[in-house]
């Protein structure tokens, strides 16, 4: 019945369960004029090097004096001297970490959570769909996959955002619409004068895409409504409910399933999760 | 009962052996407040240990999950931030603490060992020793005989004493109540037959004064985890709770928590705090977006928490000790019995 430490392919660092380890923040990058993107490493160098994770698992953040809150981690293992996570500020927390710089320290615990199954995605084809702020977790596996790119068939991503300026990793989006391996659509609800790309919900995108349901792992990280509009094309098109993978978001505290904030029934958002797959979620009743 | 090695010790020299005892350790014990009122408190001296005093209103939860419990110390120190663990390595003795007080305590013991083992519960819980004194009298709102965890106990405790009249009856529970004893050999002697058939007799006697008080948890499990409880009753029964939080205060097998930063002279000192899953904020998310923002979600999620077949498994027991605090503190009618008879019926009122 006992899980052992750090199941997510992670070693948890630190002894104690609530202790955090000092991570200094390299950089400093403006997203969108709420939301950034840091870059860390741990200061002790140890710490560094044994801090392994998977794409998808989230680590507890600090900012000294405000406490601590869960981010995702946005960068993927391949790269590991740049921890990134991205975020937008809404709170207390967010706000004082929106006013540190490069060389300011915050505390950090972790890795947590299970993260995506990379196994079983190596071999299929793979569609990413993200809306808004929902990028950073599929951020990390898309540049995991793409580090790896000759284990995986077609990947597509699809990404959604209100507005221009609400669009996060533009330079990456640029990237990634140059590569010839990898195909990319992006939309916004709303243009601007300056816009010259698509318009409309990141659904209307699906009719501009051949999709394989039953070669394809798809992964749906946004907000509730985008996601809920999303499954539901999913399923018309035939995907099954195990090949629709997303991460929840609930209330955390301690991160490791004993402060019971983000419970769900007897399952721990925190612990369980914050990845599973669509038929996963449906069972998350209480 | 453990009768091999259980002793005798004279009500005369019950000073005596809580002198060594305080003298030894923190003794924590049922004690007269201010105003009458019995709560658990460290005593320095024998006489402020309140004999078969009513089950204090505050479960002694509160010395291995204190309400605001300091985890680090974090100091800026100029060239960066320095991180100091805060470990209680205090030696204590909780001494007349009752039968559900003693269950509520393994189960939280099971919860924090469970998966990822807390290392600060763990801490306290081993430097810890229960002695515990067995109910001769069942209590006002107590139901412990449907909760397995009571009147008198057969596991958990380090010693359990058995009041019988002029001496008590001491039986110990484990390798830590034993040494304890070995360490206070002159306090004590063997208990014979008569004393073991005496203390045999009022058990039997005092799980006969229970009498119509029951509490159906099969039944409730049965509905919650069946998912076949209307949701006009949630709604209604919700109308009988004022959100104060109490219940899962004085909750033995309660331990719902979040974590914040104080600020203490120069040091932010962050400290683990008692959280409530009946507050609404509970489960509010930065973006605004609240899974249980209706007060029937909440108590939804308070007994599912406490009597469903997935925690049961889970936990291999059901969050309840049947120490019948929240009868007492609950200002409306969301306490255990009456919420676990209207899942049973499936109707609020018959």
């Amino acid at each position: 019945m006992n899980r052992a430490v750090g199941i997510g392919g992670g070693a948890l660092i630190g002894t104690d369960l609530y202790v955090p380890c000092i991570a200094r923040i390299l950089s400093v990058r403006d997203e969108t004029p709420d939301t950034k993107t840091f870059a860390l490493r741990l200061r002790d160098p140890s710490e560094q090097e044994r801090f392994q994770f998977r794409p998808g698992q989230f680590v507890e953040l600090s900012v000294f004096g405000h406490g601590e809150a869960p981010f995702c981690i946005a960068s993927s293992p391949t790269r590991p001297d740049n921890l990134q996570v991205t975020v937008r500020r809404t709170g207390q927390l967010t706000d004082a970490l929106h006013t540190l710089n490069a060389g300011g320290e915050v505390g950090l615990r972790g890795p947590y959570g299970n993260g995506f199954d990379l196994d079983a995605a190596y071999g299929r084809d793979l569609l990413f769909i993200g809306g808004g702020i929902g990028l950073p977790p599929l951020h990390s596996l898309i540049w995991n996959v793409l580090d790896e790119r000759s284990r995986f068939g077609d990947i597509t991503i699809l990404y959604g955002a209100r507005s221009p300026a609400n669009l996060v990793y533009r330079d990456e989006l640029k990237e990634w619409a140059e590569r010839r391996d990898v195909r990319l659509l992006v939309t916004v609800d709303q243009a601007d004068s300056a816009w010259d790309g698509r318009v409309g919900i990141v659904t209307t995108l699906f009719d501009r895409t051949a999709l394989r349901p039953e070669t394809t792992l798809a992964y749906v990280c946004g907000p509730p409504i985008m996601i809920k509009f999303v499954v539901q094309d999913l399923f018309v098109r035939g995907f099954a409910e195990e090949a629709v993978i997303s991460t929840l978001e609930r209330m955390m505290q301690c991160g490791v399933g004993k402060c019971n904030h983000c419970a769900i029934g007897h399952r721990y958002v925190c612990r369980d999760g914050p990845v599973f797959t669509y038929r996963q979620i449906k069972e998350l009743v209480e | 009962m453990q009768q091999a090695g259980a002793k005798i010790l004279r009500k005369a020299s019950l000073t005596g052996w809580l002198s060594q005892l305080i003298e030894r350790h923190e003794v924590i014990a049922p004690v007269a407040g201010h105003a009458g009122d019995i709560l658990f408190s460290r005593v320095t001296s024998p006489q402020e240990v309140v004999a078969n005093a009513d089950n204090p209103l505050n479960p002694p939860k509160q010395f291995l999950l204190p309400p605001t419990d300091p985890i680090i110390a974090i100091r800026d120190i100029g060239d960066g931030y320095h991180i100091e663990p805060i470990h209680d390595h205090r030696q204590r003795v909780i001494f007349n603490i009752r039968s559900c007080d003693v269950k509520g305590i393994k189960f939280l013991t099971s919860v924090h060992v469970f998966d990822l083992v807390d290392t600060s519960y763990v801490r306290r819980a081993e430097n810890t020793i229960l002695i515990s004194l067995a109910c001769n009298v069942p209590c006002a709102d107590g139901f412990c005989i449907c909760t397995d965890s009571g009147p008198f106990l057969q596991d958990g405790h380090d010693l359990q004493l058995t009041d019988l009249g002029d001496r008590l009856f001491v039986e110990s529970g484990s390798e830590k109540g034993r040494s304890l004893l070995d360490t206070a050999d002159a306090f004590f002697q063997p208990a014979n037959e008569e004393d073991i058939a005496q203390r045999l007799a009022l058990e039997k006697a005092a799980r006969g004064l229970f009498g119509e008080r029951t509490c159906h948890f099969a039944s409730a499990m049965r509905r919650i985890s069946g998912r076949r409880v209307p949701e006009a009753l949630w709604d209604e029964m919700a109308d009988w709770c004022l959100e104060c939080g109490a219940c899962t205060m004085v909750c033995p097998t309660c331990y719902c928590f979040s974590i914040k930063d104080r600020r203490e002279c120069e040091t932010w000192v962050r400290c683990r705090i008692s959280d409530s899953c009946q507050y609404a904020a509970f489960t509010l998310e930065a973006s605004g977006h609240n899974p249980r923002a209706e007060r029937k979600d909440r108590m939804k999620r308070r007994f599912f928490h406490k009597v469903s077949a997935e925690y049961y498994r889970r936990d291999e027991a059901i969050g309840c000790v049947g120490c019948g605090r929240c009868i007492r503190t609950c200002l409306g009618a969301a306490d255990m019995p009456t919420v676990v008879a209207a899942l049973r019926r499936g109707a609020w009122r018959e």
